[in-house]
């Protein structure tokens, strides 16, 4: 859906963004993590055509369009991570606004707002003024204006920033909601908890560059929380840390009272194989487990220790 | 066919009118224009009754059109500025600029919007002062074809003082600078209009050629020359005589500034250069354009 080829930005001497290549396959939902100053936000601009890059591609479906083109324009559905409302515009205004700024005739832009309304349970405040939304509504208002040209990929920078709790969890509802209708979504956020539970896919940025992309499970992967495993030991903890010692690509990270915890990088297959092993040679055991990473750990490590 | 109204100009229209502003610019603006109004009564009346000591104001009351026209005029030129010189940065300020530059609308297309709302609110104050402004024309023996060439002449002027405005706004981020350098631009080029012909001048020679030719860019001598037309049918630059003679002037300046050919062409450069001022704002606004903006986007969280 979205392929991003080699794209850079310059500022002088000064690289935001530093050769950054992605593809976010369609029906994605798309996690962009990265501490301040990463580039999410300057890269989210090129994208819309917001910020001129200073080399790259960015390519949206089968389309040859240029960023910044009409027919770009019109695949993509921006939310920023501020909410500008005018004074004394009313919501259903306020979408009639941005509908025939797409050129879309009143008709098909009143019958769209309301399905779309009624989508981010805004539909009784149609009559309402913007600017006396509550900041929650101002966004979700936000996203069904994103969506009123009905585009292919839809950007959000920051979406959740500010908001309170409910707020966060029912913008969180409603993108899942969009995931599901099969939109492909690109989602910048600091919240990695929050991005954790609803993104497919995510990429990590530093300092301009790409650390890491891919399906959340594969990320994890990389981790090294992924490859530890801890085994459950009722007895011969000695000949079980000697058999692992003697193992090529396995080390013992720590022994408990009736558990070792290893590292070990390879398949699963491989990790049976060693559990077998271990048994073979009158190892007594309860059991084993992977340990999970999370994505708070994977990005501390990713990141060079970088906190938001 | 049916006719698509430019979004920004409903949407500007929508915001105004639903505003306290407009009500007050509208007192505001009846206001001057009554002063005005009762002011020049006062004064015609007075000089009249010194000059003929019979009290008759009939015949100097023409001179009521110009006082009110100037006044309108000079409004509008404060007016247009302060409308368009905060659109495009109050947009920025609104932080809704940059969603309105993801739409399908073209940088070109916001920046007439602006200035075409901005016109629209202008004529809404003139067509609230057209009872004051019929008295000048009904007491003053004017016709109502005065009162079409002088709506145009308040559009054109207001275009242009638009595309200043909208130009600043492009170039400044806080409205308060883009008014600000609005003013000084208005005043730039009424001064870099008069500067060939005052080098020339000051340089002692006899003929100015073809130097009045930049005054085609001036909108107060533009505005000059309509008044001339109106009130005597003559050219101000030419048929007048005030200024120019054949041997004084240019073979093309000479011949422009017979009839009303100096009137429509300057409507003409005035119009042209609004254009290029909007076309200006358009490339600022572009941010696939523009290379500045660089502080503002480092500032901003990359």
């Amino acid at each position: 859906m979205l392929y991003i080829n080699d794209l850079t930005k310059n500022y002088g001497s000064f690289t935001a963004v530093d050769h950054l290549t992605l593809h976010i396959p369609e029906g994605d939902l798309f996690g962009f993590m990265g501490p301040n100053g990463a580039g999410k936000t300057t890269t989210i601009r090129m994208i819309c055509g917001l910020l001129k890059a200073s080399g790259g591609a960015v390519r949206i479906g089968g389309t040859s369009a240029a960023v910044g083109s009409k027919e770009m324009k019109r695949l993509i559905g921006y939310v920023p991570d501020f909410f500008g409302v005018y004074d004394n515009l009313k919501v259903r205004e306020y979408m009639d606004l941005y509908g025939s700024m797409y050129g879309m005739r009143s008709r098909d832009i009143a019958r769209i707002a309301d399905d779309l309304l009624e989508l981010v349970n805004l539909s009784d405040k149609k009559e309402i003024y913007v600017d006396t939304l509550s900041r929650g509504m101002k966004q979700r208002l936000c996203v069904a204006r994103a969506l009123l040209h009905n585009p292919k990929l839809l950007i959000l920078d920051e979406p959740s920033s500010g908001l309170d709790p409910r707020a966060r969890v029912e913008m969180k509802e409603l993108l899942k909601n969009l995931h599901s209708m099969g939109k492909t979504i690109v989602i910048s956020s600091h919240i990695l908890s929050e991005l954790a539970e609803m993104c497919n896919s995510i990429g990590i940025m530093n300092r301009g560059r790409l650390v890491t992309a891919g399906r959340i499970e594969d990320v994890m992967q990389q981790l090294a929380g992924g490859k530890r495993i801890h085994i459950h030991i009722v007895s011969d903890m000695d000949t079980a840390v000697r058999i692992m010692k003697e193992q090529a690509g396995a080390a013992v990270e720590s022994v408990r009272e009736n558990e070792m915890i290893i590292s070990h990088g390879g398949t699963d297959e491989e990790i049976c194989n060693l559990i077998g092993q271990l048994i073979q040679n009158g190892v007594t055991l309860t059991g084993f487990h992977r340990e999970e990473g999370n994505l708070e750990s994977l990005f501390m490590q990713l990141t060079g220790g970088s906190t938001q | 066919m049916k006719i698509r109204w430019n979004p920004i100009v409903k949407k500007d229209m929508q915001v105004a009118a639903r505003s306290m502003r407009l009500s007050w610019g509208l007192f505001a603006y009846e206001a001057i224009l009554a002063m005005a109004f009762l002011l020049a009564m006062a004064v015609i009346q007075a000089s009249s009754a010194n000059i003929y000591n019979n009290g008759n104001v009939y015949s100097s009351l023409v001179s009521l059109f110009p006082i009110l026209a100037v006044a309108q005029v000079c409004i509008v030129a404060l007016i247009v500025p302060i409308i368009t010189a905060s659109s495009i940065s109050g947009e920025r300020e609104r932080q809704t600029l940059d969603i309105m530059l993801t739409t399908c609308m073209s940088p070109f297309s916001i920046v007439v919007g602006k200035v075409i709302s901005a016109v629209l609110r202008i004529l809404f104050f003139v067509a609230a002062s057209t009872p004051i402004m019929a008295l000048a024309f009904v007491v003053g023996g004017l016709s109502w074809g005065h009162l079409f060439w002088f709506l145009l002449t308040i559009i054109l002027l207001s275009v242009f003082s638009g595309s200043i405005g909208i130009l600043c706004s492009a170039l400044c981020r806080r409205s308060i600078t883009a008014v600000i350098l609005s003013f000084a631009f208005y005043f730039m080029i009424f001064v870099l209009t008069f500067l060939p012909l005052l080098i020339k001048a000051a340089l002692g020679s006899r003929s100015a050629g073809e130097t009045p030719l930049f005054l085609l860019f001036n909108p107060i001598v533009f505005f000059e020359e309509f008044f001339m037309q109106i009130m005597t049918g003559k050219s101000l630059l030419g048929g007048a005589g005030y200024m120019f003679s054949k041997s004084d002037v240019g073979f093309i300046t000479y011949h422009l500034t017979t009839g009303k050919a100096w009137m429509l062409v300057s409507a003409a450069c005035i119009l042209l250069l609004s254009l290029v001022f909007m076309l200006a704002a358009a490339w600022k606004v572009n941010p696939m354009h523009s290379s500045s903006g660089r502080k503002r986007r480092k500032a901003r969280k990359a």
